[in-house]
């Protein structure tokens, strides 16, 4: 089924777009301006040209911020995907114990993000945190605060609990839509439970796979509220991470530094982004 | 061994929240009546008691349902027409969607700031809700369209042969075949909408604040922790509701189209 050339289509998207242009393509145009102008109030502002770029790109302060947002990342990637698709493997299929689990994933994916560093410090809590409790008992002497592997370990649990749920849904997603022949045929020719997923299972799910990669990518990039709301980018940095260093020119109102910062950033998302599309239309072809 | 996955999963998952539950049911702070330490519901109800938290409530209901009505009134049409049509550019169209659904919101932060004020739209709900289609819109047109995509062509064909008009077929023919991605779609949209904090707290720098922003301003010198975690557990029970209605259709709404 192919679809019909008709560019009077373009009427029907006018209105998203437009939507889409007020709050997003002219905020990002004003950024864009900003990055060129050394500004005091934004009523006298300052041409100052690339000299914010030059300074971003001359320090290591970027690629620092840039190193520790990407070994973020990494380790996402590392330990939500084979979690999240084991989980989707063993999900049973239209029955209701599948659709219990997928509402139980799916429940972190509604908590408030300001609320989820809350829930996790609770936990910890020296005095009332059944966490801090236990570790307590065992005499495992665990320290966010000052220790940047702890630090690491945590903010990596909890994006865990707190997207491992859309990695399952997408993955599960990706399952369903896998006709029954093709695993009957595999029992035919005798094929084993891990035959069946390298052969049949992933390379049915790898688009899917893609998006779910590039949503958990692109959002562990953006990661914010949670990081500053369990160690405010420390210990000594550790955790300061590029959207972290950003938020934090911006409450300082270095607004020209501050929209550079933003617009490398911007691009740096969008080459990301662009990447996984070129992957994925070779995928679907 | 599959019980025994889905039991740690469980607990993995639901753990977190028995705490807050807990606390949420504990007296934490000296209130008439009551000792620190019993159980209690004198977190509930001093919750509403407090008019600035009742109206955080209502601000968040509002700017969620008008992101959520907005968000479908823009995204179905055009969901429709990248299904059905070809027309030039309609692969950037997806390209740009993409883009917008990924722009970190911190980047934004200042600019919406600025323009919004000049708008008049800041320390509204309405202002929350049209800068949550930034990333709310492509959501929707990715889940939407995927559903479009899943009816045969020869249904709008019959009905416009019947005579419908494009509006008419919208309504009364295309919405109830196409039900369960529309809930998808509104289930997707109302969480990000429900849990963006980025953009909530620099519109509502000093009225209109969302639960989120009522939840951090309960934070002082001696915090009600009961009182935050009854809040919190509020906050979590429209989302939750709204995943029970779309559990079996869930799953459906991201079958891949480059």
């Amino acid at each position: 089924m192919t679809p019909r050339t008709d560019n009077r289509a373009w009427l029907l998207v006018l209105p998203a777009m437009t939507v889409l242009a007020v709050v997003g393509l002219v905020p990002l145009m004003a950024v864009f301006n900003y990055a060129f102008f050394d500004i005091f109030t934004l009523q006298s502002r300052f041409w100052v040209g690339t000299e914010w770029f030059a300074e971003l790109v001359g320090t290591s302060d970027l690629y620092a911020a840039l190193g520790r947002s990407m070994l973020f990342s990494t380790l996402v990637v590392l330990v939500q995907f084979p979690l999240g698709i084991g989980i989707a493997l063993i999900i049973p299929r239209g029955r209701l114990t599948g659709s219990l689990v997928l509402m139980l994933v799916a429940i972190p994916l509604v908590v408030p993000w300001n609320l989820i560093p809350m829930i996790w410090l609770n936990l910890l809590h020296p005095t009332y945190g059944t966490v801090a409790q236990v570790f307590d008992a065992i005499g495992f002497d665990f320290n966010y605060k000052f220790n940047a592997v702890h630090t690491y370990a945590l903010l990596v649990t909890v994006d865990t609990w707190h997207w491992i749920g859309l990695v399952v849904i997408l993955t599960y997603s990706g399952l369903s839509a896998i006709p029954l022949s093709y695993y009957q045929a595999a029992r035919i020719d005798g094929a084993s439970r891990a035959q069946v997923f390298w052969h049949i299972q992933l390379p049915k799910i790898r688009p899917v796979l893609l998006m779910a990669l590039l949503l958990r990518v692109i959002d562990s990039l953006m990661i914010y509220v949670e990081a500053f709301g369990i160690n405010a980018g420390g210990p000594m940095g550790a955790t300061a991470f590029l959207s972290l260093e950003l938020g934090e020119e911006i409450n300082a109102f270095n607004y020209g530094p501050a929209a550079a910062r933003s617009v490398l950033y911007f691009l740096l998302v969008l080459t990301v982004a662009w990447l996984f599309r070129v992957a994925m239309q070779r995928e679907v072809r | 061994m599959r019980t025994l996955a889905f039991a740690l999963l469980a607990v993995f998952i639901i753990g977190p929240l028995m705490q807050a539950i807990v606390l949420s049911l504990t007296v934490t702070l000296p209130h008439p009546g009551v000792t620190v330490g019993d159980w209690s519901l004198v977190n509930y109800r001093n919750i509403f008691d407090n008019p600035a938290l009742v109206a955080s409530l209502h601000n968040s209901l509002t700017y969620v349902t008008a992101n959520v009505i907005l968000t479908l009134i823009v995204a179905l049409p055009a969901a429709y027409a990248l299904s059905r049509y070809r027309f030039v550019g309609d692969r950037h169209v997806f390209l740009l969607l993409l883009a917008f659904r990924i722009t970190p919101p911190v980047v934004l932060s200042l600019p919406i700031f600025l323009l919004f004020a000049r708008l008049g739209l800041l320390n509204s709900s309405f202002g929350i809700a049209l800068v949550h289609c930034l990333f709310n819109i492509p959501i929707a047109i990715w889940i939407l369209e995927s559903f479009i995509s899943a009816v045969p062509r020869e249904f709008d064909e019959t009905a416009f042969l019947d005579g419908n008009s494009l509006s008419r077929f919208f309504v009364v023919h295309l919405l109830p075949v196409i039900a369960p991605g529309v809930g998808v779609a509104c289930f997707f949209c109302f969480i990000f909408s429900w849990v963006e904090v980025v953009f909530a707290r620099i519109l509502t720098s000093t009225g209109g604040k969302p639960i989120t922003m009522a939840i951090d301003a309960l934070f002082t010198f001696q915090t009600d922790i009961g009182l935050v975690m009854a809040m919190m557990v509020l906050s979590l029970v429209p989302g939750v509701a709204l995943i029970w209605f779309v559990r079996n259709h869930i799953a459906r709404g991201f079958q891949l189209r480059a």
